[in-house]
């Protein structure tokens, strides 16, 4: 019999190769993992597993945040508060030079506090942001640049789809996960901010300055966006405080935004129904990845692949923090050609239990340890690792999602041009995972403070 | 080797389930068959599916073996539930497995359709986890919240006048923590895990280690393969699962939860054993849930006083047999 | 959708009509979860808005598969074939149709059986006591209308396919 290794990466070749003549990702982790379990253990044993396969997936409750974080989001957009986000992070920075991409650097970090999902947030922030930063003639390249890397901000601030799945992957508390999320989130902003700052010092022409706003206007902006904080505050502050668990704290977040756009006449009937159905599409696209990728795993266990691979690594006898950063090389190449949650959730399954093997074993203690901390810490410090890398396949080449989102948005600024005003905001990412690879504490400070 | 069985289950490799019960079970078994079997223990899931789902794939031989909660499916395993309830589990998982071992041909195994079990436990029984609410009488509990273990646990918490809340394990401890639950109702061994003792300050059990009902638990094959073994294969699992080791079964439950109450109690926690008047006051107020589960059972044409019964006189006549 | 005319306009507008029903189904586990949230703060939760949100989020996501499939929701990666002609795109969308409809029989029919089990060993949710197979059922026709999606997309790219022909 052929060994599993190579059994693995034929497999995987032919994953490859499926999705590369666009069989969307799901079909084709469905279709290898599907056919590799029949020719492995015979198409009676999957025949049977698919009995109850699919509901099993679907009915956990962990994933039942996933769609309400997504309608939650979908309302959101269209119920008007995305703008008043805008309007009041402009009425402060706007008269800065380049403050008015500033503004819309921290509309999409305010709006990544409740949308899940960082295509959402940049085509929500793009359809807010984009007229004002042509309106004030902002260049095509920093205008829809910032936009494009903003975006990713809907990700890295949590709630966020990618890390709910991480959590579940590797059995981490969400909330830990989300708390662990906030300060290199914040990081970003700054970072981003800073961007802009240099940006404009080099080449002012892209920013020309404009005049801050009255003090009336200041006035509105800032009592306007009050209500959609006081939303965050219950939504994410209910869950920091543990006052309710993730499920619940998004319905009472959906439940809110409805409310705010029923009574600022924002939202209307014909909204609902599209957020349901934008709701619908993502949902069911997420869900049938997370059915393929469970085929996936399946196949990959009786094959015995994720043992062949541990032992493999270790039996190299790379140090952890080399494997680490190979693991991330790794996933920032991938992301060029895969979308976030797929690489999540095929790669997170197999390389976690290599770390965990490499620190020395699951309840590891900082002393002694492979990468000098628990295993508990690894497992947060390296689920936003990986999902600040995964996240930079949305700005990169050939496939950059957030960047096609903004594009089609900005039709006078050709495609070049928004991922060369994108290469900046892509040196601001890798500084910041240095800095998280450097500074575990960094991730696990919120978390430490959380737990008292 | 010429049999190959995965045994598939829920907890983690290093759970004292699989390191303490499954690996010296499938050990003896390959050492019987003079290694002619050969048993693959797949933890955490890594086969596919949610925990719910082990008894169905056990049933189509999506797997060979499995180890499961009964109460993941509730209503599959109703008779052998007369093991979980409160005051028939008393304080004693070794009395409790051997009474389910007599019990099996003649009560229990009608309703394991499609499976050939290996063997039958409970685990040390469900002890009460209190955030920072001493607990002396069931009026200490009136109105609080606790996180229900089984079908008949959220009726064993609302007997005593507490709101049962559903909940997966893991989100327990932050639940704990933060008061969105005021307590749990499992037993000592889940502490070191998930570190019940920094959420909590008083673990509660009755007058001689008495609990308030336990929860069963399986280890099944699937009937075809059973089946078609060989006697001798067969027998190496018989001569592994015989009723010696069932009750060594209820040794190492009783082990790690004695593991994991002395942590909580090294970490400062309050360990409080209800004196046997405080005790009886239990009791009775849990009585009805043996009443309600007669009734309900009955509905499926099972004579439930017959078990309740019957499972009590075994428990005694077993109580301190090893 | 509007594009296709007689019946595969009704189908597409039947599956669309669908997803929004699972739609209403997750706001109703949303305010579920918002009664219950409520209700632990005046006065106690309700014990079964766990095992409720788990087969109402279910129930709904396999709703949204179809009308996924039907507006081709699902992510495909089109960059290394950006330069491919229209008639080898619209093979390959043949291709995906064809994987997508064999995938929709396959679990229709295994999960046929799957109800059929649930029935037989009556398989119930911990507190409400629900019958699982309930949720089962617009589960299946859910399946069918995903087979019904991958119907249309099939037919649609034998259509760009022959107009690729012609062109
Ligand atoms: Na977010
Ligand atoms: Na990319």
């Amino acid at each position: 019999m052929i060994d599993s290794l190579s059994l693995g990466i034929g497999s995987l070749v032919v994953l490859v190769l499926l999705i590369a003549i666009r069989i969307p990702i799901a079909y084709a982790m469905i279709f290898v993992g599907g056919v590799g379990i029949a020719i492995v253990n015979g198409s009676d044993l999957l025949f049977n597993q698919l009995k109850t396969l699919a509901y099993g997936q679907f009915s956990i409750y962990d994933l039942s945040v996933v769609p309400m974080f997504i309608l939650m989001g979908s309302l959101a957009s269209r119920a008007g508060l995305s703008a008043a986000l805008f309007r009041w992070a402009n009425a402060w920075l706007g008269w800065l030079r380049g403050g008015t991409a500033m503004a819309a650097i921290a509309g999409c970090a305010g709006f990544g506090a409740v949308c899940g999902s960082s295509l959402a947030t940049a085509s929500t922030m793009g359809r807010v942001a984009l007229p004002e930063l042509r309106r004030y003639r902002y260049s095509g390249a920093l205008a829809t640049g910032s936009l494009a890397a903003g975006g990713v901000l809907g990700i890295l601030i949590p709630p966020s789809v990618v890390l709910i799945i991480y959590a579940i992957i590797v059995e981490a508390n969400v909330v830990t996960m989300f708390a662990a999320a906030m300060l290199p989130g914040l990081l970003a902003v700054v970072l981003f901010l800073l961007t802009i700052a240099v940006y404009v010092a080099i080449w002012p022409d892209a920013a020309p300055r404009h005049g801050g706003v009255d003090r009336q206007e200041f006035r509105a902006a800032t009592i306007g966006v009050l209500p959609v904080l006081l939303i965050f505050g219950i939504v994410l502050g209910g869950i920091y405080a543990g006052f309710y668990n993730p499920t619940p704290a998004a319905a009472v977040g959906v439940a809110l935004v409805w409310a705010y756009g029923a009574l600022s006449r924002e939202l209307s009937f014909g909204d609902l129904i599209d957020a349901l159905k934008e709701t619908a599409s993502t949902t069911g696209m997420i869900y049938l990845i997370l059915l393929g990728a469970e085929l996936m795993k399946i196949y990959m266990s009786r094959i015995g692949l994720p043992q062949a691979t541990a032992e493999w690594i270790i039996a190299t006898g790379m140090s952890p923090m080399l494997v680490m950063a190979l693991l991330l090389l790794g996933l920032i190449f991938l992301g060029c050609l895969m979308d976030s949650l797929s690489m999540i959730l095929l790669v997170i399954p197999f390389f976690w239990p290599v770390l965990v093997d490499l620190n020395g074993g699951l309840y590891m203690t900082a002393e002694g340890s492979g990468f000098g901390m628990s295993t508990e810490d690894l497992k947060i410090w390296f689920g936003i690792l990986a999902l600040v890398v995964v996240e930079l396949g949305l700005i990169t080449p050939p496939v950059g999602m957030n960047v096609f989102v903004i594009s089609a948005l900005a039709k006078d600024t050709p495609m070049i041009e928004t991922f060369k005003g994108v290469i900046p905001f892509f040196a601001a990412e890798i500084i910041r995972v240095l800095l998280l690879l450097s500074f575990p504490i960094l991730v696990l400070w919120v978390p430490r403070l959380l737990s008292g | 080797q010429d049999f190959t069985f995965k045994l598939h289950h829920f907890l983690g490799a290093k759970a004292p389930a699989q390191t303490q019960m499954l690996e010296p079970w499938a050990r003896q078994v390959e050492e019987n068959s003079d290694g002619r079997v050969k048993i693959e223990i797949y933890p955490s899931m890594t086969l596919g599916g949610r925990p719910p789902e082990l008894i169905q794939q056990a049933r189509d031989g999506v797997v060979d073996l499995v180890w499961t909660v009964n109460g993941y499916t509730p209503g599959l395993f109703p008779r052998t539930e007369v093991f979980e309830l409160p005051t028939v589990f008393k304080n004693d998982p070794v009395a409790a497995n051997l009474a389910m071992f007599d019990m099996f041909e003649d009560d229990l195994k009608e309703e394991y359709q499609g499976v050939e079990v290996m063997f039958l436990h409970v685990h040390a029984g469900q002890g009460l986890h209190m955030r920072n609410t001493e607990v002396r009488t069931p009026a200490d509990l009136d109105g609080k919240k606790l996180r229900i273990p089984t079908r008949t646990g959220a009726w064993a918490i609302e007997a005593l006048g507490a709101s049962p809340v559903a909940m997966p394990v893991p989100e327990l401890p932050p639940a704990l923590q933060k008061g969105v639950v005021d307590g749990a109702m499992i037993p000592w061994e889940i502490i070191p895990p998930l570190k019940i003792h920094e959420q909590t300050e008083y673990q509660i059990e009755g007058h001689d280690k008495e609990r308030f009902g336990s929860t069963s638990f399986q280890v099944s094959m699937n009937a075809d393969r059973w089946n078609g073994l060989p006697d001798d294969i067969q027998q190496a699992f018989r001569d592994a699962s015989g009723r010696d080791w069932w009750g060594k079964v209820g040794e190492v439950w009783r082990g790690t939860d004695n593991f994991g109450i002395e942590l909580a109690v090294k970490s400062g926690n309050t360990h409080i054993t209800l004196t046997e008047e405080e005790t009886q006051a239990f009791r009775d107020a849990l009585a009805p849930v043996v009443d309600r589960w007669i009734e309900d059972v009955s509905a499926k044409g099972i004579d439930g006083d017959d078990l309740v019964e019957k499972a009590r006189d075994l428990i005694a006549d077993n109580t301190g047999a090893m | 959708m509007n594009s296709r005319p007689g019946l595969a306009g009704a189908a597409a507008r039947l599956i669309t009509l669908w997803a929004l029903l699972g739609g209403v189904l997750l706001l109703v586990v949303v305010i579920v979860n918002v009664v219950s949230v409520i209700g632990g703060v005046v006065w106690k939760p309700f014990p079964g808005d766990f095992e409720l949100t788990e087969i109402g989020v279910a129930v709904a996501a396999f709703a949204f598969l179809p009308y996924c499939e039907l507006i081709g929701g699902n992510v495909t990666a089109d960059i290394f074939t950006a330069r491919a002609g229209p008639r080898l795109i619209a093979f390959f969308k043949f291709l995906a149709s064809l994987m997508a409809l064999i995938f929709a029989c396959i679990l229709l029919w295994r999960m046929y059986h799957g109800l059929l089990n649930q029935k037989d060993y009556n398989y119930t949710t911990a507190i409400l006591q629900i019958p699982l197979w309930w949720g089962f059922v617009p589960i299946l026709i859910s399946l069918a209308l995903l087979a019904v999606a991958a119907g249309l997309s099939l037919r649609d790219s034998l259509h760009s396919f022959a107009e690729a022909k012609h062109a």
